[in-house]
Protein backbone atom coordinates (compact mmCIF):
# COMPACT_ATOMS: atom_id res chain seq x y z
CA UNK A 1 0.00 0.00 0.00
CA UNK A 2 1.07 3.59 -1.01
CA UNK A 3 0.07 6.14 1.34
CA UNK A 4 1.08 9.53 -0.94
CA UNK A 5 0.45 12.35 0.98
CA UNK A 6 1.76 14.74 -1.47
CA UNK A 7 -0.42 13.54 -4.41
CA UNK A 8 -2.77 12.66 -1.92
CA UNK A 9 -3.19 9.51 -2.95
CA UNK A 10 -3.81 6.04 -1.52
CA UNK A 11 -3.13 3.02 -3.70
CA UNK A 12 -3.92 -0.76 -2.94
CA UNK A 13 -2.64 -3.91 -4.21
CA UNK A 14 -4.95 -6.67 -4.54
CA UNK A 15 -3.90 -9.83 -6.36
CA UNK A 16 -5.74 -12.60 -7.49
CA UNK A 17 -4.21 -15.76 -6.69
CA UNK A 18 -5.10 -19.81 -7.41
CA UNK A 19 -4.69 -23.10 -9.85
CA UNK A 20 -4.47 -22.72 -13.47
CA UNK A 21 -7.94 -22.07 -15.17
CA UNK A 22 -9.74 -21.67 -11.92
CA UNK A 23 -10.86 -18.05 -13.70
CA UNK A 24 -8.61 -15.06 -12.12
CA UNK A 25 -8.21 -13.98 -15.63
CA UNK A 26 -12.23 -13.81 -16.24
CA UNK A 27 -12.89 -11.81 -12.80
CA UNK A 28 -10.54 -9.28 -13.99
CA UNK A 29 -12.56 -9.49 -17.46
CA UNK A 30 -15.69 -8.92 -15.63
CA UNK A 31 -14.50 -6.34 -13.74
CA UNK A 32 -13.34 -4.67 -16.29
CA UNK A 33 -16.72 -4.72 -17.60
CA UNK A 34 -18.96 -3.34 -14.87
CA UNK A 35 -16.82 -0.65 -13.41
CA UNK A 36 -17.70 2.78 -15.04
CA UNK A 37 -15.45 4.08 -17.80
CA UNK A 38 -14.04 6.97 -15.07
CA UNK A 39 -13.19 4.10 -12.63
CA UNK A 40 -10.84 2.12 -14.24
CA UNK A 41 -7.73 2.16 -16.36
CA UNK A 42 -6.44 -0.02 -19.65
CA UNK A 43 -6.48 -3.36 -18.84
CA UNK A 44 -2.92 -4.91 -19.02
CA UNK A 45 -2.41 -8.80 -20.19
CA UNK A 46 0.93 -10.06 -20.43
CA UNK A 47 -0.41 -13.43 -22.17
CA UNK A 48 1.03 -16.28 -24.23
CA UNK A 49 -0.64 -16.85 -27.29
CA UNK A 50 -2.90 -19.79 -25.97
CA UNK A 51 -4.55 -16.62 -23.74
CA UNK A 52 -3.00 -18.57 -20.29
CA UNK A 53 -1.16 -15.58 -18.50
CA UNK A 54 2.33 -15.34 -19.17
CA UNK A 55 3.46 -12.63 -16.09
CA UNK A 56 1.00 -10.85 -14.98
CA UNK A 57 -2.92 -8.88 -16.03
CA UNK A 58 -3.40 -5.91 -14.34
CA UNK A 59 -6.62 -3.58 -13.99
CA UNK A 60 -6.23 -0.39 -12.33
CA UNK A 61 -8.95 1.03 -10.85
CA UNK A 62 -9.58 4.71 -9.58
CA UNK A 63 -12.86 5.34 -7.11
CA UNK A 64 -12.22 9.23 -7.14
CA UNK A 65 -11.63 11.32 -4.29
CA UNK A 66 -13.10 9.85 -0.93
CA UNK A 67 -11.96 12.11 2.03
CA UNK A 68 -10.22 14.26 -0.06
CA UNK A 69 -7.57 11.43 -0.52
CA UNK A 70 -7.56 9.80 -4.75
CA UNK A 71 -8.00 6.40 -3.70
CA UNK A 72 -6.83 3.03 -6.37
CA UNK A 73 -7.25 -0.50 -6.22
CA UNK A 74 -4.36 -2.17 -8.64
CA UNK A 75 -5.49 -5.24 -9.59
CA UNK A 76 -3.18 -8.26 -10.60
CA UNK A 77 -3.61 -11.97 -11.14
CA UNK A 78 -0.52 -14.05 -11.66
CA UNK A 79 -0.63 -17.35 -13.63
CA UNK A 80 -1.91 -20.46 -12.25
CA UNK A 81 0.26 -23.40 -14.29
CA UNK A 82 2.34 -24.70 -11.47
CA UNK A 83 5.54 -23.88 -13.56
CA UNK A 84 5.41 -19.94 -13.07
CA UNK A 85 5.91 -20.10 -9.32
CA UNK A 86 8.91 -17.47 -9.39
CA UNK A 87 6.60 -15.21 -11.55
CA UNK A 88 3.88 -16.04 -8.61
CA UNK A 89 5.88 -14.73 -6.09
CA UNK A 90 7.24 -11.49 -7.83
CA UNK A 91 3.54 -10.21 -8.25
CA UNK A 92 2.35 -11.10 -4.55
CA UNK A 93 5.26 -8.58 -3.30
CA UNK A 94 3.42 -5.99 -1.60
CA UNK A 95 0.10 -6.99 -1.89
CA UNK A 96 -2.42 -5.53 0.58
CA UNK A 97 -5.33 -8.42 0.22
CA UNK A 98 -5.32 -11.64 -2.25
CA UNK A 99 -8.10 -12.93 -3.42
CA UNK A 100 -8.12 -16.95 -4.31
CA UNK A 101 -10.23 -17.85 -6.87
CA UNK A 102 -11.03 -21.50 -6.08
CA UNK A 103 -12.57 -24.26 -8.82
CA UNK A 104 -15.68 -25.60 -7.21
CA UNK A 105 -15.60 -28.58 -9.78
CA UNK A 106 -15.13 -32.06 -8.68
CA UNK A 107 -11.46 -33.75 -9.01
CA UNK A 108 -10.12 -29.66 -8.30
CA UNK A 109 -9.34 -30.39 -4.33
CA UNK A 110 -5.72 -31.40 -5.12
CA UNK A 111 -5.20 -28.20 -7.55
CA UNK A 112 -6.80 -26.10 -4.96
CA UNK A 113 -4.95 -27.17 -1.99
CA UNK A 114 -1.81 -27.19 -3.87
CA UNK A 115 -1.62 -23.46 -5.35
CA UNK A 116 -3.20 -22.79 -1.52
CA UNK A 117 -0.27 -23.97 -0.03
CA UNK A 118 1.94 -22.47 -2.95
CA UNK A 119 0.07 -19.11 -1.83
CA UNK A 120 1.34 -19.58 1.74
CA UNK A 121 5.07 -20.72 1.09
CA UNK A 122 5.13 -17.24 -1.25
CA UNK A 123 3.87 -14.75 1.59
CA UNK A 124 5.79 -16.76 4.30
CA UNK A 125 8.97 -15.93 1.76
CA UNK A 126 7.63 -12.48 2.58
CA UNK A 127 7.56 -12.78 6.22
CA UNK A 128 3.67 -13.27 6.36
CA UNK A 129 1.69 -15.41 7.92
CA UNK A 130 -1.51 -16.39 5.14
CA UNK A 131 -3.46 -16.31 8.00
CA UNK A 132 -2.90 -12.73 8.67
CA UNK A 133 -3.41 -11.21 4.90
CA UNK A 134 -6.89 -10.04 4.10
CA UNK A 135 -7.96 -13.23 2.16
CA UNK A 136 -10.90 -14.31 0.42
CA UNK A 137 -11.61 -17.55 -1.09
CA UNK A 138 -14.03 -17.60 -3.66
CA UNK A 139 -15.31 -20.75 -4.63
CA UNK A 140 -15.94 -20.03 -8.48
CA UNK A 141 -17.53 -22.72 -11.25
CA UNK A 142 -20.51 -23.24 -9.38
CA UNK A 143 -22.35 -23.87 -11.73
CA UNK A 144 -20.68 -26.88 -12.63
CA UNK A 145 -22.79 -30.01 -12.82
CA UNK A 146 -20.37 -31.74 -10.96
CA UNK A 147 -19.75 -28.46 -8.54
CA UNK A 148 -18.59 -29.77 -4.89
CA UNK A 149 -21.17 -28.54 -2.09
CA UNK A 150 -20.15 -25.13 -0.57
CA UNK A 151 -19.47 -27.20 2.88
CA UNK A 152 -16.81 -30.03 1.57
CA UNK A 153 -15.09 -27.26 0.00
CA UNK A 154 -15.16 -25.30 3.02
CA UNK A 155 -13.47 -28.19 5.18
CA UNK A 156 -11.13 -29.69 2.34
CA UNK A 157 -10.09 -26.21 0.82
CA UNK A 158 -10.58 -23.62 3.44
CA UNK A 159 -7.98 -24.85 5.85
CA UNK A 160 -7.05 -21.36 6.84
CA UNK A 161 -10.20 -19.75 7.89
CA UNK A 162 -10.56 -17.45 5.22
CA UNK A 163 -13.97 -15.42 4.30
CA UNK A 164 -15.61 -16.90 1.48
CA UNK A 165 -17.74 -16.17 -1.38
CA UNK A 166 -19.79 -17.98 -4.05
CA UNK A 167 -19.35 -16.96 -7.71
CA UNK A 168 -19.87 -18.06 -11.23
CA UNK A 169 -17.26 -15.79 -12.96
CA UNK A 170 -18.21 -16.47 -16.63
CA UNK A 171 -21.37 -15.03 -15.95
CA UNK A 172 -20.46 -12.72 -13.84
CA UNK A 173 -21.82 -13.74 -10.79
CA UNK A 174 -20.73 -12.76 -7.25
CA UNK A 175 -17.71 -11.03 -8.76
CA UNK A 176 -18.24 -7.93 -7.64
CA UNK A 177 -18.72 -8.83 -4.38
CA UNK A 178 -15.43 -10.83 -3.90
CA UNK A 179 -13.74 -7.53 -4.93
CA UNK A 180 -15.90 -5.64 -2.26
CA UNK A 181 -15.17 -8.23 0.63
CA UNK A 182 -11.35 -7.88 -0.64
CA UNK A 183 -11.41 -4.18 -0.38
CA UNK A 184 -13.44 -3.85 3.00
CA UNK A 185 -11.21 -6.06 4.03
CA UNK A 186 -8.14 -4.07 2.98
CA UNK A 187 -10.01 -0.77 4.22
CA UNK A 188 -10.38 -2.76 8.01
CA UNK A 189 -6.46 -2.75 8.04
CA UNK A 190 -5.89 0.44 7.47
CA UNK A 191 -7.98 1.84 10.36
CA UNK A 192 -5.51 1.07 12.88
CA UNK A 193 -3.76 4.45 12.94
CA UNK A 194 -0.12 4.61 11.52
CA UNK A 195 2.71 5.93 13.71
CA UNK A 196 5.89 5.39 12.05
CA UNK A 197 7.18 7.24 8.87
CA UNK A 198 7.49 5.09 5.77
CA UNK A 199 7.90 1.76 5.98
CA UNK A 200 9.66 1.76 9.40
CA UNK A 201 8.87 0.14 11.99
CA UNK A 202 7.85 2.50 14.88
CA UNK A 203 8.21 1.56 17.96
CA UNK A 204 5.77 3.51 19.17
CA UNK A 205 3.31 1.78 17.51
CA UNK A 206 3.46 -1.12 19.66
CA UNK A 207 3.19 -1.14 23.01
CA UNK A 208 1.83 -4.80 23.29
CA UNK A 209 4.32 -6.32 21.48
CA UNK A 210 7.66 -4.92 20.60
CA UNK A 211 9.87 -8.02 19.30
CA UNK A 212 6.63 -8.84 16.58
CA UNK A 213 7.36 -5.67 14.85
CA UNK A 214 8.91 -7.34 11.77
CA UNK A 215 10.15 -5.51 9.04
CA UNK A 216 9.01 -4.80 5.67
CA UNK A 217 10.67 -7.11 3.64
CA UNK A 218 11.29 -9.56 6.19
CA UNK A 219 13.42 -11.52 3.22
CA UNK A 220 16.07 -8.43 3.16
CA UNK A 221 15.50 -8.25 7.04
CA UNK A 222 18.17 -8.53 9.16
CA UNK A 223 17.62 -10.22 13.14
CA UNK A 224 19.72 -8.80 15.97
CA UNK A 225 18.07 -11.36 18.40
CA UNK A 226 15.45 -13.90 19.14
CA UNK A 227 13.75 -13.83 21.74
CA UNK A 228 11.27 -17.37 22.44
CA UNK A 229 9.03 -16.78 19.64
CA UNK A 230 9.79 -13.09 19.16
CA UNK A 231 12.66 -12.32 16.56
CA UNK A 232 13.62 -8.58 17.03
CA UNK A 233 14.42 -7.03 13.52
CA UNK A 234 17.35 -4.69 12.88
CA UNK A 235 14.57 -1.71 12.29
CA UNK A 236 13.02 -2.22 14.68
CA UNK A 237 15.95 -2.44 17.49
CA UNK A 238 17.54 0.71 16.13
CA UNK A 239 14.17 2.94 16.55
CA UNK A 240 13.69 1.44 19.96
CA UNK A 241 17.47 2.76 20.74
CA UNK A 242 16.43 5.93 19.15
CA UNK A 243 13.29 6.07 20.76
CA UNK A 244 15.40 5.17 24.20
CA UNK A 245 17.85 7.79 23.92
CA UNK A 246 15.14 10.69 22.96
CA UNK A 247 13.42 9.45 26.31
CA UNK A 248 15.98 9.71 28.73
CA UNK A 249 18.02 12.83 26.59
CA UNK A 250 18.16 15.61 28.94
CA UNK A 251 19.47 17.81 26.34
CA UNK A 252 16.75 20.38 25.32
CA UNK A 253 16.94 19.21 21.49
CA UNK A 254 18.09 15.68 19.87
CA UNK A 255 20.12 14.59 17.57
CA UNK A 256 17.61 13.67 14.06
CA UNK A 257 19.51 10.30 14.26
CA UNK A 258 22.23 9.58 16.81
CA UNK A 259 24.50 6.87 16.68
CA UNK A 260 25.89 4.63 19.32
CA UNK A 261 28.88 2.50 20.79
CA UNK A 262 28.63 -0.70 20.01
CA UNK A 263 28.76 -0.94 24.16
CA UNK A 264 25.78 1.48 24.27
CA UNK A 265 23.96 -1.04 21.68
CA UNK A 266 24.54 -3.94 23.55
CA UNK A 267 23.02 -2.46 26.69
CA UNK A 268 20.12 -1.09 24.37
CA UNK A 269 19.80 -5.14 23.19
CA UNK A 270 19.44 -6.50 26.73
CA UNK A 271 16.89 -3.91 28.07
CA UNK A 272 14.83 -4.25 24.84
CA UNK A 273 15.60 -8.38 25.41
CA UNK A 274 13.67 -7.77 28.61
CA UNK A 275 11.47 -5.75 27.41
CA UNK A 276 10.21 -8.63 25.14
CA UNK A 277 10.19 -11.08 27.87
CA UNK A 278 8.15 -8.74 30.18
CA UNK A 279 5.48 -8.54 27.27
CA UNK A 280 5.30 -12.17 26.73
CA UNK A 281 5.22 -12.81 30.70
CA UNK A 282 2.61 -10.15 30.94
CA UNK A 283 0.38 -11.89 28.18
CA UNK A 284 0.65 -15.12 29.48
CA UNK A 285 -0.73 -14.07 32.41
CA UNK A 286 -3.47 -12.36 30.93
CA UNK A 287 -1.92 -8.96 32.09
CA UNK A 288 -3.97 -5.78 31.07
CA UNK A 289 -2.51 -2.27 30.91
CA UNK A 290 -4.62 0.03 33.12
CA UNK A 291 -5.84 2.65 30.62
CA UNK A 292 -7.52 4.50 32.70
CA UNK A 293 -4.47 5.50 35.05
CA UNK A 294 -1.85 5.42 31.90
CA UNK A 295 -4.53 8.29 30.55
CA UNK A 296 -4.31 10.38 33.56
CA UNK A 297 -0.73 10.04 33.75
CA UNK A 298 -0.36 11.93 29.96
CA UNK A 299 -3.48 14.77 30.78
CA UNK A 300 -1.14 15.17 33.63
CA UNK A 301 1.93 15.42 31.57
CA UNK A 302 -0.10 17.73 29.25
CA UNK A 303 -1.09 19.73 31.73
CA UNK A 304 2.56 20.88 32.69
CA UNK A 305 2.51 23.00 29.72
CA UNK A 306 0.51 26.61 29.19
CA UNK A 307 -0.39 25.62 25.63
CA UNK A 308 -0.81 22.85 23.09
CA UNK A 309 1.85 24.61 21.36
CA UNK A 310 4.31 25.13 23.89
CA UNK A 311 3.56 20.71 24.55
CA UNK A 312 4.05 20.58 20.62
CA UNK A 313 7.23 22.54 20.92
CA UNK A 314 8.63 20.41 23.49
CA UNK A 315 7.81 17.34 21.56
CA UNK A 316 9.52 18.32 18.79
CA UNK A 317 12.11 19.67 19.85
CA UNK A 318 12.70 15.81 21.52
CA UNK A 319 11.11 14.16 18.66
CA UNK A 320 8.86 12.14 20.77
CA UNK A 321 5.61 11.87 20.11
CA UNK A 322 2.10 11.71 23.03
CA UNK A 323 1.69 8.17 21.70
CA UNK A 324 5.70 7.14 22.29
CA UNK A 325 5.46 8.58 25.85
CA UNK A 326 1.76 7.08 26.40
CA UNK A 327 3.42 3.69 25.21
CA UNK A 328 6.56 4.03 27.67
CA UNK A 329 3.95 4.84 30.60
CA UNK A 330 2.59 1.64 29.38
CA UNK A 331 5.23 0.19 29.83
CA UNK A 332 6.16 0.57 33.12
CA UNK A 333 2.51 0.25 34.12
CA UNK A 334 2.71 -3.48 33.56
CA UNK A 335 5.91 -3.54 35.23
CA UNK A 336 4.52 -2.59 37.96
CA UNK A 337 1.63 -4.72 37.78
CA UNK A 338 3.93 -7.79 36.94
CA UNK A 339 6.33 -7.13 39.94
CA UNK A 340 3.02 -7.09 42.45
CA UNK A 341 2.33 -10.42 40.89
CA UNK A 342 5.89 -12.38 41.17
CA UNK A 343 6.61 -10.42 44.23
CA UNK A 344 3.90 -9.93 46.30
CA UNK A 345 5.78 -8.95 49.53
CA UNK A 346 7.47 -5.79 47.13
CA UNK A 347 5.67 -3.23 49.22
CA UNK A 348 6.85 -4.22 52.37
CA UNK A 349 10.39 -4.46 50.71
CA UNK A 350 9.77 -1.27 49.81
CA UNK A 351 9.19 0.00 53.16
CA UNK A 352 12.90 1.17 54.01
CA UNK A 353 13.81 1.11 58.10
CA UNK A 354 15.30 4.37 59.20
CA UNK A 355 18.48 1.40 60.28
CA UNK A 356 18.79 0.82 56.18
CA UNK A 357 19.32 5.04 56.00
CA UNK A 358 21.71 5.12 58.11
CA UNK A 359 23.37 1.95 58.42
CA UNK A 360 23.98 3.16 54.17
CA UNK A 361 24.29 6.45 55.14
CA UNK A 362 27.53 5.45 57.74
CA UNK A 363 28.86 3.24 54.94
CA UNK A 364 29.07 6.28 52.47
CA UNK A 365 29.69 8.66 54.31
CA UNK A 366 33.13 9.84 53.29
CA UNK A 367 31.16 10.38 49.68
CA UNK A 368 28.81 12.62 51.27
CA UNK A 369 30.66 15.87 51.75
CA UNK A 370 29.96 16.50 55.81
CA UNK A 371 25.64 16.16 54.98
CA UNK A 372 24.19 14.96 57.90
CA UNK A 373 22.21 12.12 57.76
CA UNK A 374 18.89 13.97 58.32
CA UNK A 375 19.22 15.98 55.57
CA UNK A 376 20.10 13.17 53.29
CA UNK A 377 17.73 11.14 54.65
CA UNK A 378 14.94 11.30 51.72
CA UNK A 379 17.20 11.29 48.57
CA UNK A 380 19.08 8.13 50.55
CA UNK A 381 15.69 6.50 51.02
CA UNK A 382 14.58 6.93 47.35
CA UNK A 383 17.60 5.88 46.57
CA UNK A 384 17.51 2.58 48.77
CA UNK A 385 14.07 2.07 47.18
CA UNK A 386 15.52 2.67 43.30
CA UNK A 387 18.31 0.09 44.29
CA UNK A 388 15.74 -2.59 45.53
CA UNK A 389 13.37 -2.27 42.58
CA UNK A 390 15.91 -2.45 40.09
CA UNK A 391 17.99 -5.63 41.92
CA UNK A 392 13.96 -7.53 42.12
CA UNK A 393 13.35 -6.23 38.61
CA UNK A 394 16.99 -8.04 37.45
CA UNK A 395 16.38 -11.01 39.77
CA UNK A 396 12.95 -11.16 37.70
CA UNK A 397 14.62 -10.61 34.34
CA UNK A 398 16.83 -13.20 35.40
CA UNK A 399 14.16 -15.97 35.89
CA UNK A 400 12.58 -14.98 32.62
CA UNK A 401 15.55 -15.14 30.59
CA UNK A 402 16.47 -18.43 32.08
CA UNK A 403 13.14 -19.73 30.96
CA UNK A 404 13.21 -18.75 27.85
CA UNK A 405 15.53 -19.18 24.42
CA UNK A 406 17.69 -16.03 23.58
CA UNK A 407 19.67 -16.20 20.70
CA UNK A 408 21.59 -12.69 20.17
CA UNK A 409 23.44 -12.50 16.49
CA UNK A 410 25.78 -10.20 17.52
CA UNK A 411 27.61 -9.37 14.33
CA UNK A 412 24.56 -7.78 13.11
CA UNK A 413 24.54 -4.84 16.21
CA UNK B 1 -0.81 -6.72 16.68
CA UNK B 2 -1.39 -9.19 13.99
CA UNK B 3 -1.54 -6.67 11.92
CA UNK B 4 1.63 -5.03 12.00
CA UNK B 5 3.46 -6.93 9.72
CA UNK B 6 0.74 -5.72 7.02
CA UNK B 7 1.34 -2.31 8.63
CA UNK B 8 4.29 -2.12 8.14
CA UNK B 9 4.22 -2.81 4.59
CA UNK B 10 2.47 0.46 3.92
CA UNK B 11 5.25 2.95 2.09
CA UNK B 12 4.03 6.44 3.48
CA UNK B 13 5.66 9.26 1.29
CA UNK B 14 5.31 13.11 3.11
CA UNK B 15 5.03 16.19 0.81
CA UNK B 16 8.06 17.95 2.08
CA UNK B 17 10.13 14.73 0.89
CA UNK B 18 8.43 14.70 -2.60
CA UNK B 19 8.66 18.17 -3.03
CA UNK B 20 12.84 17.80 -2.45
CA UNK B 21 12.52 14.57 -4.60
CA UNK B 22 10.47 16.62 -7.90
CA UNK B 23 13.38 19.22 -7.19
CA UNK B 24 15.71 16.52 -7.84
CA UNK B 25 14.14 15.09 -10.71
CA UNK B 26 13.57 18.19 -12.46
CA UNK B 27 17.43 18.85 -12.11
CA UNK B 28 18.08 15.36 -13.68
CA UNK B 29 15.70 16.15 -16.67
CA UNK B 30 17.36 19.32 -17.04
CA UNK B 31 20.94 17.89 -17.20
CA UNK B 32 20.14 14.29 -18.96
CA UNK B 33 18.02 15.86 -21.64
CA UNK B 34 15.39 13.01 -21.30
CA UNK B 35 11.77 13.43 -21.84
CA UNK B 36 10.85 12.53 -18.58
CA UNK B 37 11.20 10.21 -15.78
CA UNK B 38 8.67 7.68 -13.52
CA UNK B 39 9.52 7.15 -9.95
CA UNK B 40 7.99 3.96 -9.00
CA UNK B 41 8.47 2.11 -5.52
CA UNK B 42 9.16 -1.86 -6.04
CA UNK B 43 5.46 -2.93 -5.70
CA UNK B 44 4.54 -0.85 -8.61
CA UNK B 45 2.84 2.18 -7.18
CA UNK B 46 3.97 5.19 -8.76
CA UNK B 47 5.71 7.89 -6.21
CA UNK B 48 5.83 10.92 -8.74
CA UNK B 49 6.83 11.44 -11.86
CA UNK B 50 8.30 14.98 -13.77
CA UNK B 51 8.57 15.88 -17.79
CA UNK B 52 6.62 14.96 -20.36
CA UNK B 53 4.20 12.68 -19.35
CA UNK B 54 0.91 13.58 -20.60
CA UNK B 55 0.93 10.91 -23.64
CA UNK B 56 2.22 7.54 -21.00
CA UNK B 57 -0.53 5.94 -19.08
CA UNK B 58 1.69 6.40 -15.98
CA UNK B 59 -0.05 3.45 -13.41
CA UNK B 60 0.16 0.44 -16.45
CA UNK B 61 3.66 1.67 -17.02
CA UNK B 62 4.11 1.67 -13.46
CA UNK B 63 3.24 -1.77 -12.56
CA UNK B 64 4.92 -2.79 -15.59
CA UNK B 65 8.45 -1.37 -14.75
CA UNK B 66 8.41 -3.27 -11.19
CA UNK B 67 7.06 -6.32 -12.70
CA UNK B 68 10.11 -6.76 -15.34
CA UNK B 69 12.36 -5.00 -13.15
CA UNK B 70 11.38 -7.98 -9.98
CA UNK B 71 11.82 -10.31 -12.61
CA UNK B 72 15.36 -9.42 -13.26
CA UNK B 73 15.93 -10.42 -10.79
CA UNK B 74 15.62 -14.40 -11.12
CA UNK B 75 18.19 -13.78 -13.95
CA UNK B 76 20.31 -11.79 -11.38
CA UNK B 77 20.43 -14.99 -8.54
CA UNK B 78 21.38 -17.35 -11.68
CA UNK B 79 24.10 -15.43 -12.37
CA UNK B 80 24.65 -15.06 -8.41
CA UNK B 81 23.93 -11.42 -8.66
CA UNK B 82 21.51 -9.98 -5.64
CA UNK B 83 20.19 -7.90 -8.56
CA UNK B 84 20.64 -5.84 -11.50
CA UNK B 85 20.84 -1.97 -11.10
CA UNK B 86 19.77 -0.82 -13.90
CA UNK B 87 18.29 -2.00 -17.12
CA UNK B 88 18.05 -0.75 -20.66
CA UNK B 89 15.17 -1.33 -23.43
CA UNK B 90 15.73 0.37 -26.79
CA UNK B 91 13.18 1.41 -29.21
CA UNK B 92 13.38 2.76 -32.88
CA UNK B 93 12.48 6.31 -31.33
CA UNK B 94 12.15 6.18 -27.40
CA UNK B 95 13.83 4.18 -25.18
CA UNK B 96 13.52 3.79 -21.40
CA UNK B 97 16.28 3.37 -18.61
CA UNK B 98 15.37 1.69 -15.44
CA UNK B 99 17.69 2.21 -12.57
CA UNK B 100 16.65 0.86 -8.82
CA UNK B 101 17.29 3.86 -6.04
CA UNK B 102 18.40 2.16 -2.38
CA UNK B 103 15.96 -0.99 -1.62
CA UNK B 104 12.47 0.01 -2.22
CA UNK B 105 12.41 2.01 -5.27
CA UNK B 106 13.18 2.30 -9.61
CA UNK B 107 13.28 5.37 -11.67
CA UNK B 108 11.86 4.66 -15.12
CA UNK B 109 13.42 7.41 -17.62
CA UNK B 110 12.17 7.75 -21.14
CA UNK B 111 14.08 9.24 -23.34
CA UNK B 112 14.97 9.63 -27.23
CA UNK B 113 17.59 10.99 -29.75
CA UNK B 114 17.88 13.83 -28.17
CA UNK B 115 20.38 12.71 -25.67
CA UNK B 116 22.38 9.10 -25.07
CA UNK B 117 21.70 6.15 -22.76
CA UNK B 118 25.31 6.99 -21.38
CA UNK B 119 24.05 10.26 -20.30
CA UNK B 120 20.97 9.47 -18.79
CA UNK B 121 22.98 6.23 -17.28
CA UNK B 122 25.65 8.99 -15.67
CA UNK B 123 22.84 11.35 -14.44
CA UNK B 124 20.80 8.73 -13.51
CA UNK B 125 23.55 7.46 -10.82
CA UNK B 126 23.82 10.69 -9.07
CA UNK B 127 19.84 10.96 -8.91
CA UNK B 128 20.07 7.14 -7.32
CA UNK B 129 22.26 8.29 -4.55
CA UNK B 130 20.50 11.74 -3.80
CA UNK B 131 17.28 9.94 -3.53
CA UNK B 132 18.34 7.10 -1.54
CA UNK B 133 19.50 9.61 0.97
CA UNK B 134 15.94 11.59 1.22
CA UNK B 135 14.71 8.10 1.94
CA UNK B 136 17.07 6.83 4.30
CA UNK B 137 16.37 9.97 6.16
CA UNK B 138 12.40 9.89 5.63
CA UNK B 139 12.40 6.29 7.01
CA UNK B 140 13.88 7.01 9.90
CA UNK B 141 11.58 10.13 10.88
CA UNK B 142 8.55 9.48 12.60
CA UNK B 143 5.72 11.46 10.90
CA UNK B 144 2.69 12.34 12.84
CA UNK B 145 1.24 15.50 11.69
CA UNK B 146 -0.57 13.52 9.01
CA UNK B 147 -3.16 10.54 9.19
CA UNK B 148 -5.94 9.67 7.01
CA UNK B 149 -8.80 10.65 8.41
CA UNK B 150 -10.62 8.23 10.75
CA UNK B 151 -13.87 7.36 8.46
CA UNK B 152 -11.85 6.87 5.22
CA UNK B 153 -11.99 3.59 5.30
CA UNK B 154 -16.06 3.46 5.98
CA UNK B 155 -16.22 6.27 3.09
CA UNK B 156 -14.25 3.76 0.31
CA UNK B 157 -16.70 1.02 1.61
CA UNK B 158 -19.12 3.29 0.63
CA UNK B 159 -17.98 4.40 -2.37
CA UNK B 160 -17.12 1.05 -3.52
CA UNK B 161 -20.70 -0.02 -2.84
CA UNK B 162 -22.00 2.31 -5.03
CA UNK B 163 -19.71 1.96 -8.14
CA UNK B 164 -19.53 -1.01 -8.21
CA UNK B 165 -22.98 -2.99 -8.88
CA UNK B 166 -23.22 -6.89 -9.61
Amino acid sequence: MQINYARREISCKLVFYGPGMSGKTTNLEVIHQKVPDENKGEMTSIATEGDRTLFFDFLPLDLGKVRGMTTKFQLYTVPGQIYYASTRKLVLQGADGVIFVADSGAGKIDENNESLLDLSNNLAEYGIDITEVPLVIQWNKRDLPNALPVEELEKKVNTVGAKTIEAVAATGEGVMGTLKLAASLVLDRLNTPEEGGAAAAAPAAAPAAPAKEEAPAPKKEVYVAKVGSDAISRTFFLQYCQLQYRLASKEAEVEDFKKFSKEEYRKYLDSLINYSLLLQDAKKRAIKPPMEKINAQIDGFKKKFASEKELKEYLDKRRLSLESLKNEATKNEIINILILEVLPNIKEMMKISDKEVSDFYNANKAKFNNKTLDELKPSLTNLIKGAKKRQALDEFYGKLRGQAEISIFEDKL
Amino acid sequence: MKDNKLRLKRLIYYADDLQKIDKLMEEFLKLSNAKCIFLIDKEGHMISNKGLVQQINAETLSALVAGSFAATKEMARLLGEAEFSVMFHQGSRDHIHIAIIGDRAISATIFDEKTTVGMINLYSKELSVKLEKIFDIAIRRVHQEQQVEADYSESVKDKLNDLFKE
